[in-house]
């Protein structure tokens, strides 16, 4: 089709919808459309990982950020009850502030990436690294010690998730 | 290796004293395991032994052993010191675990030879240090300093992470010794995405140090969070993160120099200049040191734009972090004791110098160590640090550094200021726990016999 594989067609057009959502996502004036909008991009990109040869990595992606992680979003947003009248009015400066510095990051983006097309594509590694059985093996051989360290990290997180939530004495 | 699995340990441990009710031995406990963490560091050292079984990700040689050992003897000083506030909340035991889980993060980044392993090493450290910030429940200067913290340090940690993805793009490797292999190999060739994910990454350990432009949290977090948690966040969490930046931008880094110096050096003449006006109008203690940090930050980032594979520069940041942290832990230490009344101006020193003489002598050591005073640890600290800068080409760099310091001379003689000239309000003379006192007197001399003997630590490096 059109010169094109049918691989690269689809690295396409799920391009140019994560792209969109993205920006819907930062657009729409209700915050729960933004959430909606956000699943959709995280749909978008599982696809890539697929397309990627990153099935496990592919499922992951929506059962813990399309699913758990935005339940999360949309239960805070309904318990706060956002929605556009309670959005905060920016003043006009901020807002060029934020253009700018984002458009800067933006050029530099573009203008180091500009090159990158002629390097050609290397692949580093197993290409059946997606599969769970080639990426355990790799987890518990050469990632063992941070998979065991990042026991801390969550550890530390559900600690201190506790201690802020906790009532102290006096309080009601 | 040991010291981490013992803080990591103890920090479980910390966390079982609640349910099998030995909270009153927690605090001793404690003590005991950073002394057996620090002497299993001191053996890993003589014996020149390093478990080699995540070599790859983590090892823990000469370098790393080192800065641990600043670390876990701030850490030691910092429990004494603390134990005064802990001691009657009931919350005391998450507070000792969470501090326990946020020095594993910064004995990890000390030793870390992979990037996932700095990564993990950065948010074990930060996210106890978000809740730690805002544990001041009620205080709304304290939840405001947990919130900015968290904001802003995972939006760093996201530019972390952008880094590390474009890094791994253009060498293929997590690895620093691959990375810095991979660099020597293509030379110029590296794809200028590669040179965009250095200078992200650069953004984010910069903004962990707090160094100008990156700097506006600063200042609302160490005032906000409780006086021993910022004596936390300006010692431990400091070695820690500037032990990183070396290791990254020494081991990794280093080849290309070039792309990151200009970036560094021109942070560097921001910081000086930005943190020492801004803390000379201060009138928040608090606020005041939370600038005089992120001075500091820039002279011990001189440190890493020298970019000498040497063992100068090594004892030049050791002996800094050293410095810096034992003096802050006094200076803090008495901040805490003279503000638990709330008022955290300059006036509540007013006549400290006769309402507790010791303390008062005690903060005058500090200060003139923070201000870099001859014969204290602070003078040879800046000495050092412009020894290794002195053959590179950033001499104006140097001069500028001089002159501010001079700006710094003025805000940390303000407090002596108060303390000796002024009168106070009340003879009431401020008391100090038996324990605090030790500590004082204890971080003072060090102090002054780092000052004496600088070459003691100052020439540890010698292999």
């Amino acid at each position: 089709m059109l010169g094109y594989t049918i691989t690269q067609w689809l690295f396409g057009i799920l391009s140019f919808l994560a792209i969109m959502f993205g920006l819907m996502v930062v657009f729409s004036r209700n915050p729960v459309n933004s959430v909606l909008y956000l699943v959709m991009t995280f749909f978008c990109i599982a696809g890539h990982y697929l397309l990627l040869n990153a099935q496990f990595l592919a499922i992951v992606h929506i059962v813990v950020y399309a699913g758990a992680i935005m339940v999360l979003f949309l239960f805070v947003i309904m318990l706060m009850n956002l929605n556009e009248d309670t959005e905060p009015q920016r003043t006009w400066l901020s807002k060029i502030i934020a253009a700018v510095a984002g458009g800067l990051m933006l050029f530099v983006m573009v203008g180091s990436l500009k090159g990158a097309g002629d390097m050609g594509l290397q692949q580093y590694g197993n290409a059946q690294i997606g599969f769970v059985k080639n990426l355990g093996a790799v987890l518990f051989k050469d990632f063992l010690f941070p998979f065991e360290i990042a026991s801390v990290l969550l550890l530390a997180a559900m600690v201190g998730a506790i201690m802020i939530g906790k009532k102290e004495a006096g309080e009601s | 290796m040991k010291g981490l699995l013992i803080v990591s340990g103890l920090g479980i441990l910390a966390m079982m004293a609640e349910i099998f009710k030995f909270k009153k031995l927690l605090f001793p406990l404690v003590l005991l395991g950073i002394l057996g963490a620090y002497v299993a560091n001191f053996m890993e050292w003589n014996s020149g032994f390093s478990i080699a079984v995540f070599d790859n990700m983590i090892a823990f040689d000469k370098v790393a052993l080192a800065f641990s050992g600043v670390i876990l003897a701030t850490a030691f000083f910092w429990f004494i010191m603390a134990n005064d506030y802990f001691e009657d909340m009931p919350t005391v035991v998450d507070h000792f675990s969470l501090v326990l889980f946020a020095l594993t993060g910064a004995l990890m980044l000390t030793a870390f030879k992979n990037m996932t392993t700095l990564f993990l090493g950065i948010e074990i450290m930060s996210i106890p240090l978000y809740v730690l910030a805002a544990s001041k429940k009620k205080d709304v200067k304290s939840n405001e300093a947990g919130f900015k913290y968290l904001i802003m340090g995972s939006f760093a940690s996201g530019f972390l992470l952008f880094g590390i993805a474009l890094v791994y793009g253009a060498t293929g490797s997590f690895d620093l010794m691959e990375i810095r292999a991979k660099i020597s190999e293509m030379g110029s060739g590296m794809p200028s995405f590669f040179y965009a994910g250095i200078i992200m990454m650069l953004i984010a350990m910069l903004f962990k140090v707090s160094a100008a432009p990156f700097h506006f949290w600063a200042p609302d977090v160490y005032q906000g969070s409780p006086t021993v948690i910022t004596a936390l966040m300006s010692t431990v969490v400091k070695t820690a993160a500037f032990a990183a930046i070396l290791r990254l931008f020494m081991i990794a880094f280093g080849g290309v120099s070039e792309s990151w110096s200009m970036v560094l050096a021109s942070v560097i003449a921001l910081s000086l200049v930005i943190a020492n006006f801004s803390a000379a109008v201060q009138t928040n203690v608090k606020r005041t040191l939370a600038f005089s940090s992120i001075s500091h930050a820039a002279f011990m980032l001189m440190v890493v734009l020298a970019n000498l594979r040497s063992n100068a520069t090594l004892d030049a940041l050791l002996y800094y972090s050293l410095a810096y942290s034992i003096g802050s832990i006094a200076a803090f230490g008495i901040i805490y004791n003279v503000t638990k009344n709330g008022d955290e101006t300059f006036d509540s020193f007013n006549g400290l110098g006769k309402r507790n003489p010791l303390m008062a002598a005690c903060m005058v050591v500090a200060m003139l160590s923070l201000a870099g005073i001859p014969i204290t640890a602070g003078f040879f600290a800046k000495y050092f640090v412009f020894t290794t800068m002195i053959g590179t080409g950033y001499k104006w760099l140097l001069i500028l550094a001089i002159l501010t310091s001079a700006v710094g001379v003025y805000y940390y003689f303000k407090v002596i200021i108060a303390m000796y000239f002024k009168q106070a309000t009340t003879e009431e003379p401020v008391t100090i726990e038996l324990s605090q006192k030790v500590v004082m007197i204890l971080t003072t001399l060090f102090t002054l016999a780092l000052g004496a003997v600088p070459g003691f630590v100052a020439e540890m490096f010698k292999f």
